[in-house]
């Protein structure tokens, strides 16, 4: 998008009217967040193609930990893992808020709808680490009581800790649409169902898509929770990098990280092409 | 001769009724939780191949992960592989099979030194693993005097000032600098402790950090001197062929992670089987192989790699194999004064 300091008038000629669309400095502000945000990774990207074990020192281009990587059958298992986890939890986590989301904004006001609130988003107030311990205590007495080890475990508790994430876009996007479109396919005798499926759905989508993508990211960063829920031979590619960390570093880890970042540079801009050319 | 005979057949036959029942116990499952990074796959293989035993392996990051988990149930493994200071907490907590690994038939490659431990008298409880030390990384380009000595750190020679790396590990720190001021790991004698702190206070502002990896440092020549851990000393070498390993004569750390099987093991038999693996001299060189640390079984030169077998970081000189020891936990009294004055060190 174009800023434009001054806009044409319907004759065509400029006007000094002040443009409201535009806020000084935003541009600046903007390129320092982004600095900000990414400069840190561009020597974790740099570095991922040094030809030597060291992980600050350069030598030379090569491709050989992309390579490495790639062939450490141990780092496929667990990126795989990482995937499918976060997909699920992505997935229920979606469904579930989506549902908290209409919930808590398609109908009328009700007594202690705020707690809901709090209640919705307490992954977001509480420390990681007492989730954490809290499933550590929980998952064991099931464990201990079904004898079941599976990667169930992980989905549960990922789908629990990302529902905030997913929510808030979610509701954002019910709370800024118009609800007269609803109310107009009511009084055409539309059953509710009908008017979630063919109004609401359609108009609510971008703010699904939203919340689902940051589920899935969320729950594929995440370490504290994994760490303490895991299974045996349930490592996710996060433990399995801190499990690294101890012993010696090689640019392996930058070779990873950084196919995991185009990934999802690559998923981001994906969805933003689509979700852009659909309001079009 | 018939007797002979009988008592051959009667051994073949005996042979052969342990080989089944090993072989019948042994088909199944192995779930092994171990520090990342640590476990040879090649080993692996061996062992579910010899054993038909289908074997996972988790990762933990910490002595304190692993305890907690463990600790509070239901966590389907059979074996962890623990340091030395936290084994009286398991053995202690009743997190462990009384396996008897000292009774097992490979139990006679361990080298003596490592066969009595004191946080498990007469092993039987714990199969080594790997050990190793901490001490000080020198670049004898930069300080060419005698770098085994914890003064290295405390009390820095001119060269070294400003280009010093402590690893940040409170109990490791504060053992070697009271060896260093002539008393004991744990003392609760208040002048040593005082003496330790003074000496630790006016020594920071020598240091550059309190940080770990080390090798990218100096290889670009940022740090010419690190306590730090033996393995890590010997790969700095490699990149930094000038890079030493000093032994502290007052005392240095040793630690040493064990192979121990857990009280809610599922497979306890195939536990055990592994147990008196890893105390096999070919199986304890894939360990050392691997981890590029040193193992406690006798005859496992032969099969380590020539760099490791050689390695003076890695193989404790004569001399001063007997500054070595190990750190026990403090009691709660003496870890509060640790843990004033290490965030007293840390401000």
């Amino acid at each position: 998008m174009a800023i434009k300091l001054f806009s044409k008038d319907p004759q065509g000629n400029l006007s000094e009217r002040f443009n409201v669309e535009y806020v000084p400095s935003f541009p600046t502000i903007a390129i320092v967040c982004m600095l900000l945000l990414y400069a840190p990774m561009a020597p974790l990207i740099f570095y991922s193609f040094n030809d030597s074990t060291l992980l600050s020192v350069w030598h030379g281009f090569s491709w050989q930990w992309y390579v490495a990587a790639w062939n450490n059958s141990q780092v496929q298992e667990v990126t795989l893992r990482s995937l499918t986890v976060a997909f699920q939890a992505a997935l229920f986590s979606t469904i579930l808020a989506t549902m908290a989301a209409l919930g808590t904004t398609r109908v009328k006001k009700y007594k202690g709808q705020s707690v809901i609130y709090a209640v919705i988003n307490q992954p977001l107030m509480v420390p990681e680490v007492v989730t954490a311990v809290a499933l550590l205590i929980l998952f064991a007495a099931i464990k201990t009581a079904t004898g079941y080890q599976g990667s169930a475990y992980l989905v549960l508790a990922h789908t629990a800790f990302c529902i905030p994430f997913a929510y808030l876009p979610i509701r954002a996007r019910l709370e800024g649409m118009n609800l007269s479109l609803e109310s107009a396919a009511e009084d055409l005798y539309a059953s509710p169902w009908r008017v979630f499926r063919r109004v609401t759905f359609p108009l609510l989508l971008p703010g699904i898509m939203a919340g689902a993508m940051l589920a899935f990211v969320i729950s594929l960063d995440d370490v504290v929770i994994t760490e303490f829920v895991k299974t045996p031979g349930k490592d996710t590619l996060p433990t399995y990098m801190l499990g690294q960390l101890r012993r010696e570093l090689t640019p392996e880890i930058n070779a990873i990280s950084s196919a995991l970042f185009a990934v999802s540079v690559i998923l981001v801009g994906l969805m933003f092409l689509i979700s852009n050319k659909k309001q079009r | 001769m018939r007797q002979f005979k009988n008592s051959t057949i009667a051994c073949s036959v005996a042979a052969s009724m342990l080989l089944a029942s090993q072989g019948v116990s042994a088909a199944g499952e192995l779930n092994i939780y171990n520090w990342g990074d640590y476990t040879s796959p090649e080993l692996i293989t061996k062992f579910e191949q010899a054993y038909d035993v289908k074997v996972t392996i988790t990762d933990y990051d910490s002595n304190d992960t692993a305890l907690a988990k463990v600790k509070a149930g239901g966590h389907g493994f059979d074996i962890a592989v623990p340091s030395a200071n936290y084994m009286p907490i398991w053995i202690n907590d009743g997190l462990l099979l009384k396996t008897r690994p000292d009774q097992m038939s490979n139990f006679k490659n361990v080298m003596d030194e490592w066969t009595n431990p004191d946080w498990d008298p007469g092993r039987h409880y714990t199969a080594p693993w790997l050990w190793g030390s901490v001490g000080m990384v020198v670049n004898t380009d930069v300080y060419s005097g005698d770098i085994n000595t914890s003064a290295i750190f405390l009390e820095p020679p001119e060269e070294l000032v400003g280009k010093i790396n402590v690893a940040p590990e409170m109990g490791d720190i504060m053992g070697m600098t009271l060896y260093y001021v002539g008393s004991e790991p744990c003392t609760s004698d208040k002048a040593a402790l005082r003496r330790a702190r003074d000496l630790l206070v006016a020594a920071k502002p020598k240091w550059s950090s309190m940080g770990y990896s080390i090798k990218e440092q100096f290889a670009a020549g940022d740090m010419a001197a690190s306590v730090y851990w033996n393995g890590d000393a010997m790969r700095t070498r490699m990149e930094t062929p000038s890079v030493a390993y000093g032994y502290p004569k007052e005392g240095f750390v040793l630690w040493m992670d064990s192979v121990v099987v857990l009280k809610d093991a599922k497979n306890v038999e195939n536990a055990k089987l592994f147990q008196n693996f890893v105390m096999d001299p070919e199986n304890a060189a894939m360990l050392s192989n691997f981890a590029m640390y040193a193992n406690a079984i006798d005859g496992s030169a032969p099969f380590m790699l020539d760099i490791l077998a050689t390695a003076p970081e890695v193989q404790i000189p004569a001399e001063h194999i007997g500054n070595g020891r190990f750190i026990e936990m403090c009691s709660p009294e003496i870890n509060e004064l640790y843990t004033a004055i290490w965030t007293e060190l840390m401000k």
